[in-house]
């Protein structure tokens, strides 16, 4: 079993001495309240303590925590006092992403996360090792998923002889296992960095884990360092700097309004001085005590202009720095991906986990004939920031994003179906009663404060068309040969290729409204890891009988897919089924 | 298509009925508290409660069907909002029976099948006898370990 | 079907008895800062918390079971919502073994199973002796790497 960069023994310790000091004094102050037998005057010496018995806590942790590649599966074991040992099958992996805050690339430390479908929260979190050992683990899970794979598929097959592994039938996925395999066979020629070279750790040199019954995975575990990327790295997309700006300008992130907030409640006293001075030259009052109602008027126009200016302007940078040097290859059977100007981050999706994906623009990007694509697996909890998705495009050209959708999941240009003109009747209802809920609230402030003339506010009702008309418009669907594609959205766009082969579950809903109607919605359900606001793949209001027919057909497809692929196993084909 | 045992009606508006009375406690302390609610209001609001819990519990029953297919488990509910969803058993990941302490007063079990989704993740059958549910578990498990070999996710 | 190893309800005993002692502390707090509240009246609570925590394990014990069946494993346990749940082999995803401080002193030890089903809701068996739990361990990581080489459809 290998251990964690010994760097990290020093961040537990920190991490946990700062974590106990506050529980101690907490406990102490509040215990002191409650009985008199406890003094609050103890704090002084809880605290200490607690730091001390935190750092050593958290040193003993670096040293019980301890992970290892194994044939089958990849285990860690961690916990002082409540153990937790863990085995992670490789072909359950899902992701595995690398990540790198600023001070981390400094001191050549990385974290690494293991994602499978199972649990809530990032299954194996490796803080920290080094970046050569991350790069190795990243490979190792690599090649020895395609192994197990591949062992698998021998196994299944006893009739079949070898040969026709090699038959020119075999498809790029096993090739490619094929070729990762001869090429890891001879790496040990390669001087193993952490034998001699100056990159040694002390984590990798006792580690290299494994069964010493199986001579060839343990030679192949002390290969390590940078190449051991494998050479055959094929790049599939960069973001251009072109494509970075007009992806950081046009898109925006409610995570920078919402920092803003937090900052504004943090330093409100300041944040307001900052907006009555910016408010001043326009004619705003002079200090927040002192002002005429117009001056009050101006200093909120001038405020809310601030606030969107400047929770724009964090949304690019953010947006910048995120995505700032943008990569996408293919390694074997994965896609690797690279990003980040101050935090680095690297990951790798299995191709045959990838659930869906979609393409999302928003109004201006549409404008401007551009599209993002966007690639989704199972292995996020929900409690995860990325979201449960993760970029494959941030942004190109229209025509470059469906072209490469087409190539990733095999799908052909989709004929979209709109739903009936009865939908649009529907949200015309809808956006209506929005309309009038709005007029109503004008009329109540206007009997509570000196406004009156609230039917001005019956001006909303024009936008009421446009809406549901566009509301209308983005809507459509087609069933194709081997997926299901879903549109949906004016102000992000999005559009869900499904391969019926990644089906969950299929729901005709229809509410009160819809019965009278006659209309139904779709839920297509696949084994994503969304977040609470992106929802499942939905075709919205189409008729039932439509519907009943996507739903059926769903059904029976997944079934055909799964023959399919029963049978592609069995001959020893793969299929990429996404 | 199967419905569900009768006696999950009078398990339902039990409940209906816990809900009308917790609302009817939650006026109450309002009344004590906040503003005046006559006791009149309070006796009508719950009554009100009552009934439209026992006519919903009475259409629940109704509209619920479910049924074992050849490749899916196929499910109709909702009074509100009907929902048909059907869950392939290739997609079910595990299965639970369980039944809470008012399920066990009514003699009365519930299956939940749990998939990889986002949404609809676990479908629930409720007001099924204890035998039925037992037999419904050992069907899907069997059904979703032949179904297919390669994993689900 | 095996039962859970019998030390168990001694752990289970001294979660609620962790939850008797934070009640009357909470009760204790509430004395000196809200309202007071009669020092017998504490002890009577944090007793009779004991005394229910005391009778839960018991019937707990009594009631959990669980079986490694040819193709899932089976668990059946609850007190007042009672659960059966089969995890066909297929489709676990992981297994862990842990154990916590208290079930480290009673020389006892878990097995969490996890399918892309159970988000938060894992599948957990307390109380293996820690020779047991690794076995298991071992049994669920082989099946659930097997069920996949067999490729039946």
């Amino acid at each position: 079993m290998n251990r964690l960069h010994p760097l990290s023994a020093a961040a537990y310790a920190l991490q946990y001495g700062f974590l106990w000091l506050s529980v101690a004094s907490i406990l102490t102050l509040l215990l002191g309240g409650i009985f008199d037998a406890i003094e609050s005057a103890w704090v002084s010496l809880a605290a200490p303590v607690g730091l001390v018995a935190g750092a050593a806590y958290g040193i003993a942790y670096y040293y019980r925590f301890e992970y290892g590649i194994t044939p089958d599966t990849f285990d860690v074991a961690s916990g002082v006092l409540a153990r937790r040992s863990r085995e992670i099958p490789y072909e359950r992996i899902q992701n595995v992403d690398v990540r790198q805050g600023v001070f981390q690339r400094l001191l050549g430390l990385a974290v690494v996360s293991i994602e499978t479908a199972g649990g809530g929260s990032t299954e194996a979190a490796l803080n920290f090792v080094s970046e050569s050992e991350a790069t190795r683990l990243q490979h190792q899970i690599r090649t020895r998923t395609a192994e197990v794979k591949d062992r698998r598929r021998g196994r299944g097959r006893p009739d079949a002889s070898a040969a026709d592994e090699r038959s020119p039938a075999t498809d790029e996925a096993s090739s490619d296992a094929e070729t990762e395999r001869t090429s890891a066979a001879t790496d040990p020629d390669e001087p193993a960095p952490d034998d001699d070279g100056p990159t040694a750790e002390p984590d990798s040199t006792d580690g290299t884990t494994t069964s010493d019954s199986d001579p060839v995975s343990d030679g192949r575990d002390r290969v390590a360092g940078p190449d051991s990327r494998g050479p055959r790295r094929e790049q599939l997309f960069a973001l251009e700097a072109r494509e970075l700006l007009l992806y950081s300008f046009t898109s925006f992130r409610p995570a920078a309004a919402a920092a803003l907030l937090g900052l504004f409640f943090f330093a409100t006293d300041l944040a307001i001085d900052l907006l009555v001075s910016a408010a001043r030259p326009f004619g705003g009052p002079a200090n927040l005590g002192e002002g005429s109602p117009t001056s009050y008027g101006i200093l909120t126009v001038v405020s809310v202009v601030n606030g969107v200016v400047t929770a724009y302007v964090l949304s690019v940078v953010y947006t910048f720095a995120a995505y700032y040097d943008f990569r996408l290859g293919r390694a074997g059977g994965d896609f690797v991906y690279e990003r980040g100007l101050l935090q680095r981050y690297s990951g790798s999706i299995p191709v045959e986990k990838v659930q869906s994906v979609t393409v999302t623009a928003n109004p201006l990007q549409r404008l401007i004939g551009y599209a993002g694509l966007w690639v989704e697996t199972a292995g996020y909890g929900p409690e995860s920031d990325s979201g449960g998705s993760q970029s494959a495009v941030p942004l190109a050209d229209q025509g470059r994003v469906h072209r490469f959708t087409e190539t990733l999941t095999g799908v052909e240009s989709p004929r979209f179906r709109s739903p009936p003109t009865t939908a649009l009747r529907r949200y015309l209802a809808r956006y209506a009663i929005v309309a009038a809920l709005v007029v109503a609230a004008a009329f109540a402030v206007a009997q509570f404060t000196p406004l009156e003339r609230w039917y001005l506010a019956a001006v909303v009702f024009v936008a009421v068309p446009p809406a549901a008309y566009l509301k209308y418009v983005n809507l459509g669907y087609y069933v194709g040969e081997g997926h299901l594609v879903v549109r949906r959205g004016f102000w992000k766009r999005k559009t869900t290729v499904i391969p019926y082969y990644r089906i969950q579950t299929v729901s005709t809903r229809r509410t009160v409204f819809q019965r009278r109607l006659g209309l139904a919605s779709l839920v297509v359900d696949t084994a994503s890891s969304r977040s609470f606001f992106w929802t499942s793949p939905t075709i919205y209001d189409v008729d039932l009988k439509d519907a009943r027919d996507v739903h059926g057909t769903g059904r029976k497809r997944l079934q055909t897919a799964l023959r399919e692929r029963a049978r592609a196993d069995d001959s020893g084909l793969t299929i990429d089924f996404t | 298509m199967e419905s569900l045992h009768p006696r999950v009606r009078l398990l339902w508006i039990a409940q209906e009925a816990l809900a009308a009375i917790a609302l009817g406690v939650g006026l109450a302390a309002v009344d004590r508290w906040l503003v005046d609610v006559p006791t009149v209001a309070l006796g009508v609001v719950v009554a009100l409660g009552f009934v439209l819990g026992v006519a919903y519990a009475v259409r629940r029953y109704g509209v619920w069907r479910f049924e074992i297919e050849s490749d899916a488990l196929y499910l109709e509910r909702g009074v509100v909002t009907f929902v048909e969803t059907a869950v392939p058993f290739v997609r079910v990941q595990h299965v639970d029976t369980q039944f809470g302490p008012v399920e066990r007063v009514f003699g009365l079990s519930s299956v939940v099948v749990y998939t990889a989704g986002s949404r609809n993740a676990d479908v629930r059958i409720p007001g099924l006898t204890p035998e039925r549910a037992e037999r419904i578990q050992d069907t899907l498990r069997q059904l979703a370990t032949e179904s297919d070999a390669t994993d689900a996710v | 079907m095996e039962a859970l190893h019998p030390r168990i309800r001694l752990f289970w005993i001294a979660k609620g008895a962790i939850g008797a002692i934070a009640l009357g502390v909470v009760l204790a707090a509430v004395d000196q800062w809200v309202t007071d509240v009669p020092t017998a009246a504490i002890a009577a609570v944090v007793l009779l918390g004991l005394g229910l925590g005391i009778a839960y394990a018991v019937q707990l014990y009594r009631v959990w079971q669980y079986e490694v069946q040819s193709d899932a494993l089976y668990l059946e346990r609850g007190v007042l919502t009672f659960v059966e749940t089969s995890v066909p082999f297929v489709r676990v995803q992981h297994v862990d073994t842990q154990f916590g401080p208290i079930e480290r002193a009673l020389g006892l030890s878990s097995v969490v199973v996890y399918t892309a089903g159970s988000r938060n809701a894992d599948v957990r068996i307390p109380g293996l002796t820690p020779d047991r739990a690794r076995d298991l361990q071992d049994t669920l990581r082989k099946l659930a790497v097997e069920s996949e080489a067999d490729d039946g459809v």
